[in-house]
């Protein structure tokens, strides 16, 4: 009996964490897709600078599709619903875009001749011109916190943790 | 006796992970129903047919690389290209013909002497208002449906066209110079000013501020 309340106390610490994390990332990607679906011509501007691809459709795609795509991920973790499928979601995008942002640096800091920190640029994300490192070192936290909702912890506040049921 | 508890504890975690996978596809799935949908009904949503870059064009990054390695190939001091330089590199590959801020400016003193020479401003409403040059026609390449009606009989009448953006790395006046080139209008005539309105300003040139002809003349953009 004694040794169970400093557990539930933990337990219910790491629940708070992890319903503040999934509040935090719902608003930062509410925020981000926003940012870029009010302008849209920018967004797909800078997507045209990553040389992605050459077909123009399948461009236009990503450059109107995402910004929408992220509303919805951060409405989702907002309002508690399908979390988890949401969060892997989320970092299966974080990833591959991180990676992007990471190879666009590395050419601009081969170009440019500054140290890899120096580097600054508008990588898309919806934050505007940031140095590099920082901007890593945000979709690393983006990252880290979409695989800690995957967890299973924090199901307070959910109007549907999960679409099939647990 | 222990081995069934294991057992069902795989089972288990298998099946979470069957259903968070499962979870995210159909997330992915109305995720993209929503975002179709919800750039169908944006005023400011993208058509995702147009070919919204009609040239095959190196990014400014892959024009960089370019340029610093035909430097050091050359023995040349690899320094950092300027901005500028980059665009200008792009647009020569383009085969347009680029004028610099001087000649902008003659060129711009010349129009109010020969009609036959006209400003085209390639950026978008916002920018357009906040300050452009005086008497230059606004042309966003990104939305040209509402501008040609406006700009494309002043082109063709046209002598010279002077198209321009921000400076620097924007690209829209190269866009909005080959998109006038697709619809018919001669390359040779079609001019870009690579340091754009920037250029301008820095020059002490004058801006019009709002509409075309307003009249509201500044000597740099508030």
């Amino acid at each position: 009996m004694t040794n169970d309340h400093p557990i539930r106390t933990t337990a219910a610490v790491i629940n708070l964490f992890t319903v503040l994390a999934r509040w935090l990332l719902g608003a930062a990607f509410l925020y981000l897709g926003l940012t870029k679906a009010l302008h849209p011509v920018d967004f797909l501007k800078l997507m045209h600078q990553y040389d992605l691809t050459q077909n123009a459709l399948l461009l236009n795609f990503i450059a109107a599709l995402l910004p929408w795509f992220e509303i919805f991920c951060g409405l989702f973790l907002l309002a508690g619903v399908a979390v988890r499928g949401t969060a892997l979601t989320l970092a299966a995008m974080l990833v591959p875009f991180t990676l992007l942002v990471f190879h666009r640096a590395q050419l601009l800091h081969a170009a440019q001749n500054i140290p890899f920190c120096a580097v600054k640029f508008d990588c898309g994300c919806g934050t505007g011109e940031e140095f590099i490192c920082r901007k890593l070192l945000e979709n690393f936290l983006l990252t880290a916190l979409s695989i800690w909702l995957l967890v299973g912890r924090g199901r307070q506040f959910c109007a549907c943790y999960s679409l099939f049921g647990r | 006796m222990k081995e069934q508890p294991v057992r069902t504890k795989v089972a288990n975690r298998r099946s979470t992970v069957g259903r968070i996978l499962l979870e995210a596809m159909l997330v992915a799935v109305i995720g993209g129903i929503f975002a179709l949908a919800a750039n169908r009904i944006s005023p400011r949503g993208l058509a995702l047919t147009r070919n919204y870059f009609p040239a095959e064009t190196n990014s400014v990054v892959q024009v960089a690389v370019n340029l610093t390695s035909l430097r050091t190939a050359s023995g040349q001091n690899p320094a950092p290209p300027m901005p500028g330089d980059m665009l200008a590199a792009q647009m020569k590959q383009q085969g347009l013909q680029l004028v610099d801020g001087p000649q902008s400016v003659q060129l711009f003193h010349d129009s109010h002497l020969k009609p036959g020479v006209i400003f085209v401003d390639a950026r978008d409403d916002l920018q357009y208002r906040q300050g452009h040059i005086p008497g230059a026609y606004q042309f966003d390449p990104y939305r040209p449906e509402g501008y040609f009606p406006t700009v494309l009989p002043v082109c063709q009448a046209a002598e010279r066209i002077v198209v321009y953006c921000n400076g620097g790395n924007c690209g829209d006046s190269e866009t909005a110079a080959l998109l006038l080139k697709d619809v018919g209008i001669s390359n040779r005539k079609i001019f870009v000013y690579a340091g754009g309105i920037t250029d301008w300003t820095n020059n002490h040139q004058q801006v019009e501020i709002g509409e075309r002809n307003s009249g509201n003349l500044s000597i740099a953009i508030p």
